[in-house]
């Protein structure tokens, strides 16, 4: 396997008397799709902010491209590569899509306020470019008609993916998502996946996906981890999460792992 | 046709590291200045604490100005302004827990409070009672006056917050913060005119029931001379503490009360329980009101002058108790007024500074305790956001 | 039925308190006066003749008519009439017994002018229109309702439908001239027209004080500094969501720059205008910064209360006697020498009017680059979601400093300008009032973009100015005017809208595509 892009060393997080993360491993290959599943609950956006800059880690350590990560401000995590998208989806609502994109490519631009007032080649160069490069963004995510739409007024599926646009503005090569299809109906969940796919065929961007859509999981990731309580409880290629009985009984309850197999027989039948 | 792969970006299996090192090491470069930032405000701290520390050793030991007596004074004072801040103080906490608007207007209801007071004392001291000698209501029966003059100021008070609520505040519940603060300021400005076009610009002198003469207590001698404890600061500050106690209970234990704290923390969810959000609303609105109303008339009793502009500068003031203290955090209020007087009082003196200055001192503690924490001394620390 | 006699009946006792309210403060009499005014009746004091106090009467019932007709477009003529009735009677009633009240004070000569200082015994008879009670009472009742009932008459009318017809006939053709209008100013023509429009307001610009007259001048140079002032807040405020209450502390630090700096007390440096403004800018954005770094972690609104806190500090500082060596204590600081430009002094207010707009100009043309850049997009990023934002790698810590610094600058440079124009500066009791000021014209005006604040900058600086016949009662309006306009157009008067932006044509070897085409 190719080099680890982003190693999780036994990250905890406490919170009073609460661990949201114990102790948790993880192992990133670059340039693969790596989902983390588990219960709600079970510490995966609390494992994300560890990652990504927003909380610190109380013990353990975050390895990106053999940089430590913990510690860091979330703008230097940013400029370092790492991009993500939110839960509740955290547009800048009263700006329009492409201006959220260009947002979004703030850790890649270098025009400083003086180039700005004065009009610098420099700005007007870099202002050119990264239009040209917004909108291609936004054309790749297929909200190229939206452009000059205010973000808040965007339909939900749209908003899902102009958040990922947004992410993609500072050319990162890991990306980070948080429940990116959640709300959405079959068609969007297909079209979403499809986009999650190219990122990674095209771009060779690392996904870490954070996922309740068996379907999406199962049929896009390389690699998974399940967190339950705070734990990792498993992890593994798909077809050996889905068998894994520990799994199945975080999900379903003590004794769900019988019942799976009931129903399987069933359906089998 | 706009082919992402023609983007600037890697093809698949290139490395993308090389490419951002450059900005890399810049930020960490960020990164470790940010470090050094980190520990610049712990060691301005201790900086200032210990020149806090030298000067106070200075007039307190070295120069020794000033003797008990003075000190005891000044501390007598400082905790008479300090209850009466902690009252208003108070009122934008309780509005601020509930609408996170900052009330800009609550100073004017204290001045209407105050004229309530004033008009309700004159008034009374216009009814003749004959008799030998012939006296008048206000000090014929003094207790029955004070009463009815802090009610009448708390309603007029009171009154005044739930028009100013729905007049002025509730139409802009949902609106960006930044619009209500200016409908508040709009208020507070409309209200100020007002009483001077009602009222006059004239300073009103407040008369006092005999037994609460301004000036005039319980004498302590301390260091050979005459400390005065006035009757009209101990009444004072006794009532504002019954008044905040009330409200704690208030607050902690009655069914509005829980009400108010539900729709502080989740508005939605609190009227998916079946708490009237609005009249909730109105209600603390009434409440901080009434509580301002008696600062108001308390504020006449003791300080004695009255006029249109008087509300102001103790409403910029109690709104920084409120905000040392934490906003949004009661018992947080009453600290904060109560250090806010004390300070004010004690500590130019403290520090070997003008009088003069006491306002920038009491700015400057402000600014020194956010700067340190940021939510206020009693404040809940915030945890780091959610995301 | 019965609901619509509710509704009328409450709007009733509103408009019946408002009255009372208007009669006690005395604004029937200052309308009377005004009214004698415009018909240029000579007013002996300043209690107006009775016609006039019924000239208001009637006044007041139409407004009546009119509040209680509002959205009730449908209802039918017998309803409209009771609606409008029920409402005035109200209010009537309520004035009614008010002039009981006031009649029971003057029969029994009781003296309340402690309390209410309006009700002198001249007032109450002027009120009464210097008839008997009895009469004025009626007079006064009947006036409301008449007023109210021409109210509905009109509104009936003009509801006919022939009327509404005609009407809206009119406004179709008036709005496709407007629409033919823009087409021409907008299209082919753009430029052309834009040319025209500058030109137009050069001119005036350059010829208009020549002509006014220096108070106008004085007007109209303030209402320029406040357009500065508004400019830099709105960056600060507008652009980067920081909420700064103590601003014009900056603008304090720019005219002190520039008193004590050209000013024979204290300290009699002299060194001239040019100097002295500049220095006082980049002290200005000094302290912006200095100002900055306690605040950084700071939320909305304990933001707001430190920054009110800095600025009272330095108020108070200023006035204090224990600077005075340094900045001249409460008496501030006079004297202070004007502007030279190539040798040429500045004598008078025309040439400071010209100075002022440069400085407009410039800070105009600095905010609007700023705005539409990278640097604005990174500030208006923090304003939605700071923690997002700095997620998104905008250096929140630098940006935030940013625009404190150059907000702070604009207002250093009001503050040079000022000091030099009024060749005096002290220490403001209303330097608070004075902060409050900005921070509502940019927001009446309209939040993060020029012409608001240009707007705003007039209207609240400038109409009170026009209006000065109300003395009292401008503070008043200005009080009810910002609650008016936060309920009735929060966006304020010219709303923002944020730029449209066009796909640009890949790298082109045509020279004309050098610059990014996008409208606004």
């Amino acid at each position: 396997m190719t080099n680890n892009i982003i190693q999780v060393q036994g990250v905890s997080k406490i919170f009073g008397g609460l661990t949201a993360v114990n102790n948790v491993n993880l192992d990133v290959a670059e340039g693969s799709i790596y989902s983390i599943i588990g219960p709600n609950g079970a510490g995966k956006t609390t494992l994300f902010n560890c990652i990504s800059g927003f909380y610190v880690p109380d013990h353990g350590m975050v390895l990106f491209q053999g940089l430590v990560l913990n510690g860091r401000s979330t703008d230097t995590v940013a400029s370092l590569g790492l991009s993500r998208t939110y839960q509740n989806i955290r547009l800048f609502s009263n700006l329009t899509a492409i201006e959220n994109v260009l947002v979004g490519q703030q850790p890649r631009l270098s025009e400083t306020w003086v180039d700005s007032i004065l009009h610098t080649p420099r700005s007007r160069k870099e202002e050119k470019t990264s239009l040209m490069e917004g909108f291609k963004w936004l054309d790749f995510v297929g909200l190229s008609e939206f452009a000059n739409s205010i973000a808040g007024d965007l339909p939900y599926g749209a908003q899902r993916k102009l958040e990922i646009a947004r992410a993609l503005g500072s050319k990162p090569s890991l990306l980070l998502l948080d429940e990116p299809t959640a709300g959405m109906n079959p068609q969007e969940t297909l079209e979403m996946t499809a986009l999650i796919r190219s990122l990674r065929d095209k771009f060779n961007i690392t996904i870490i996906l954070i996922e309740h859509d068996m379907h999406v999981v199962m049929g896009i990731s390389d690699y998974i981890s399940v967190l339950d309580f705070g734990n990792k409880i498993a992890e593994g290629k798909p077809e050996e999460i889905q068998n894994n009985e520990r799994v199945i009984e975080a999900y379903l309850g003590p004794g769900g792992a019988a019942l799976a197999q009931k129903y399987r027989r069933k359906k089998a039948a | 046709m706009n082919d992402p792969s023609s983007l600037p970006l890697t093809p698949k299996g290139k490395n993308n590291l090389q490419t951002n090192t450059n900005t890399a090491v810049k930020k960490i470069q960020t990164f470790q200045n940010s470090k050094f930032m980190k520990l610049l405000r712990p060691i301005l701290g201790v900086v200032v604490s210990l020149y806090i520390v030298f000067r106070l050793y200075q007039v307190l030991v070295v120069q020794h100005e000033y003797g008990a007596d003075t000190w005891t004074r000044l501390l007598i004072s400082g905790l008479i302004i300090g209850g009466v801040y902690a009252l208003i103080a108070i009122g934008y906490t309780l509005v601020y827990g509930i609408l996170f608007m900052i009330n800009f207007a609550h100073g004017e209801v204290m001045m209407f409070g105050a004229y309530a007071g004033l008009f309700a004392f004159w008034g009374f001291k216009l009814i003749n009672i004959p008799g030998d000698p012939p006296t008048n209501f206000l000090n014929a029966y003094p207790i029955i006056a004070i009463i009815l003059a802090f009610l009448i100021g708390m309603t007029v008070a009171a009154s005044l917050g739930y028009f100013l609520e729905k007049i002025a505040y509730r139409p802009l519940r949902k609106a960006p913060r930044l619009v209500p603060l200016i409908s508040a300021i709009g208020a507070s400005i409309f209200l100020q005119n007002a009483a001077m076009l009602l009222f006059s610009p004239q300073l009103r002198d407040v008369t006092n029931p005999d037994i609460l003469r301004r000036g005039a207590g319980w004498t302590i001698v301390i260091n050979g001379s005459n400390v005065i404890l006035p009757y009209t600061g101990v009444f004072t500050f006794v009532l504002s503490i019954l008044l905040l106690v009330g409200l704690y209970i208030l607050v902690r234990k009655s069914k509005l009360g829980r009400a108010m704290r539900a729709t502080a923390l989740d508005k939605k969810t609190a009227a998916l329980m079946g708490v009237d959000v609005d009249s909730t609303i109105s209600r603390t609105f009434i409440i901080s009101g009434a509580l301002a109303g008696a600062a108001g008339v308390m504020w006449g009793i003791h300080n004695g002058l009255v006029y249109y502009f008087v509300g102001f500068i103790p409403g910029i003031k109690a709104f920084t108790a409120a905000v040392l203290g934490g906003i949004g955090n009661i018992p947080g209020a009453m600290v904060g007024g109560l250090i806010l007087g004390i300070v004010e009082s004690m500590g130019p003196a403290a520090l070997g500074i003008d009088f003069q200055l006491k306002d920038v001192l009491s700015f400057l503690i402000l600014i020194f305790v956010l700067t340190f924490r940021p939510s206020g001394l009693l404040g809940e620390v915030l945890s780091e956001e959610k995301v | 039925m019965k609901t619509l006699i509710r509704q009328s009946i409450r709007t009733g006792v509103t408009f019946g308190i408002v009255q009372i309210f208007f009669i006690l403060i005395a604004f029937n009499s200052m309308i009377g006066i005004m009214l004698a005014k415009i018909s240029g009746i000579k007013n002996p004091g300043e209690i107006p003749a009775p016609k006039f106090l019924i000239a208001y009467t009637l006044l007041m019932g139409l407004w009546v008519g009119i509040a209680a007709l509002r959205k009730k477009s449908e209802l039918s003529a017998g309803q409209k009439i009771l609606a409008g009735f029920s409402a005035s009677l109200t209010s009537a009633v309520l004035v009614g017994l008010l002039e009981v009240v006031m009649t029971i004070i003057l029969v029994n000569k009781v003296f309340v002018r402690d309390f209410l200082t309006v009700l002198s015994f001249d007032f109450i008879k002027a009120t009464l229109f210097g008839m008997t009670p009895a009469t004025g009472i009626l007079v006064t009742i009947g006036c409301i309702l008449l007023g109210s009932l021409a109210a509905v008459g009109l509104n009936i009318l003009f509801n006919l439908h022939a009327v509404q017809e005609h009407w809206k006939k009119d406004m179709a053709f008036l709005k496709s001239l407007g629409e033919k209008f823009q087409y021409i100013v907008r299209g082919k023509y753009h430029l052309l027209w834009q040319i025209v429009g500058i030109s137009i307001l050069a001119v005036a610009v350059i010829l208009i004080p020549m002509k006014w007259g220096s108070y106008w001048n004085y007007v109209f140079g303030t209402v320029g500094l406040y357009v500065i002032l508004g400019l830099g807040l709105n960056i600060v405020v507008g652009l980067s969501g920081q909420l700064v209450l103590g601003y014009i502390a900056f603008f304090a630090i720019g005219a002190y720059t520039m008193a004590l700096l050209n000013a024979p007390e204290p300290h009699n440096l002299m060194w001239g205008f040019w100097p002295a403004l500049l220095l006082g800018v980049i002290l200005a954005a000094l302290s912006g910064l200095l100002l900055g770094l306690p605040i950084m972690r700071l939320r909305g609104d304990y933001l707001a209360i430190v920054t009110l806190g800095f600025g009272e500090i330095i108020r108070i500082l200023l006035k204090s006697d224990v600077l005075t060596n340094f900045t001249g204590g409460p008496r501030g600081i006079q004297n202070i020498q004007g502007p030279n430009l190539f040798g040429r002094p500045f004598n008078s207010e025309v040439d400071f009017v010209y100075l002022i707009i440069a400085g407009v100009i410039l800070a105009s043309f600095v905010y609007n680059r700023l705005q539409q850049s990278r640097t604005g997009r990174a500030w208006l990023a923090i304003r939605e979601d700071e923690t997002v934002a700095r997620a998104s790698g905008v250096d929140t810590i630098k940006y935030k400093l940013l625009a404190l610094a150059i907000g702070a600058a604009f207002a250093g440079l009001a503050g040079g300008i000022y000091a030099s124009r009024n060749q005096f500066t002290g220490p403001d009791e209303h330097a608070l009032m004075a902060s409050i000021n900005v921070l509502s014209l940019i927001i009446v005006g309209g939040m993060g973009n020029i012409p608001g604040t240009i707007l705003g900058a007039f209207t609240l600086k400038g109409l009170p100015e026009i209006l000065r016949e109300f003395a009292n009662f401008r503070l008043l309006a200005f009080g009810a005017l910002l609650v008016f306009m936060m309920i009735a157009r929060p966006e304020g008067l010219i709303p923002s809208h944020r730029p449209k932006y066009n796909e640009p044509k890949e790298a082109s070897t045509n020279l004309k595509d050098k610059e990014v085409p996008h409208d606004k």
